[in-house]
């Protein structure tokens, strides 16, 4: 049954639970913060990529795997993601211009 | 020595006896295909989300609407599943079949928690008067998005469940294999990544 990676520890795995549970620790105390509401959704949107990339990289073993394939895993799904959110922003503002008016 | 195709063009060698592409084998390969399209589903229902959300002038209070020490509690139980579901990878991979089973169990657990949390959540938005259409915060679309996203990602983990109670049957009998349990890791895995976009954009942001 065994696999194809060097054998990674379990000690490991729960250190990035740690780290994973920290941030959202984090995350909850920013929501409640006094910041404003621009710089409150750059650090969640900071926080949420770092989430992303620990349990991508780590439990997923996206770093054990040839710069390749992860290029064209993520960057497929950021790619299009970019694309799909920067145009709908431009035409989601112009309707709310729209209603306001 | 390169292969020259009928139109003249140099043709990339076929792969040895036994390479795979991308050096995965074919199970994971095409586990990663389905998740970069269920992502991209996802990313799809998110930027509507955003697009309905920017053009709206009101929007509820989410910390008025949410429960957010329950959501936090949720987002706890999802991220230990991914971290008992990555133990159980790494069970697998040293063959200790006793832990393996164990570690897909507390998975499995964790994923019936998250879901009968989420019922309770859908539960008490229903009986404030929320639907699919309408709700008492005067935001149709709010809903809409929130039933239509949470409930997609609801089923995801439902039929997660599912596949690791069948993978740890076939542990416990002693007829699972690594690549088995590590594609269903990858999709584990996979609807926590997910979670982490919808914690943010719907409760958070």
């Amino acid at each position: 049954m065994s696999g194809t990676h060097s054998q990674i520890s379990y000690k490991s795995y729960w250190k990035v639970w740690g780290v994973l549970l920290v941030i959202t620790g984090i995350m909850l105390l920013v929501e409640v913060s006094p910041f404003s509401r621009l710089i409150v959704a750059v650090l969640l949107m900071a926080a949420m990529m770092v989430k992303a990339v620990l349990i991508g990289a780590q439990f997923m073993h996206l770093r054990f795997e040839k710069p390749g394939l992860v290029l064209a895993l993520a960057g497929t799904v950021l790619f299009f993601a970019a694309f799909l959110f920067i145009l709908i922003s431009f035409d989601a503002l112009r309707i709310l211009k729209m209603i306001q008016q | 020595m390169d292969q020259v195709n009928a139109a003249g063009m140099i043709a990339s060698p076929p792969l040895e006896d036994g390479a795979t592409p991308f050096a995965v084998s074919w199970q994971k390969l095409m586990m990663w295909a389905f998740i970069v399209s269920d992502a991209l589903l996802f990313t799809g229902f998110l930027a509507g989300y955003g697009f309905v959300r920017l053009a709206s002038p009101v929007w509820p209070d989410r910390a008025h609407v949410f429960d957010l020490h329950l959501i936090g509690l949720m987002t706890f139980i999802l991220i230990s599943s991914s971290a008992t579901m990555a133990s159980a990878v790494a069970a697998a991979q040293r063959s200790d079949r006793r832990m393996l089973v164990r570690f897909l169990s507390l998975t499995a657990l964790g994923g019936l928690l998250f879901l009968g949390m989420q019922a309770y959540e859908w539960t008490s938005l229903i009986r404030e008067g929320a639907t699919l259409f309408s709700n008492p915060w005067e935001v149709p679309l709010f809903t809409a998005c929130f039933f239509l996203i949470t409930g997609f990602h609801g089923t995801h983990v439902l039929s997660g469940v599912v596949i690791l109670a069948i993978t740890a049957m076939r542990s416990a009998r002693g007829r699972a294999t690594f690549n088995g349990v590590e594609v269903a890791g990858l999709y584990w895995h996979f609807i926590d990544l997910v979670w982490v976009f919808i914690f943010t954009f719907f409760y958070l942001l």
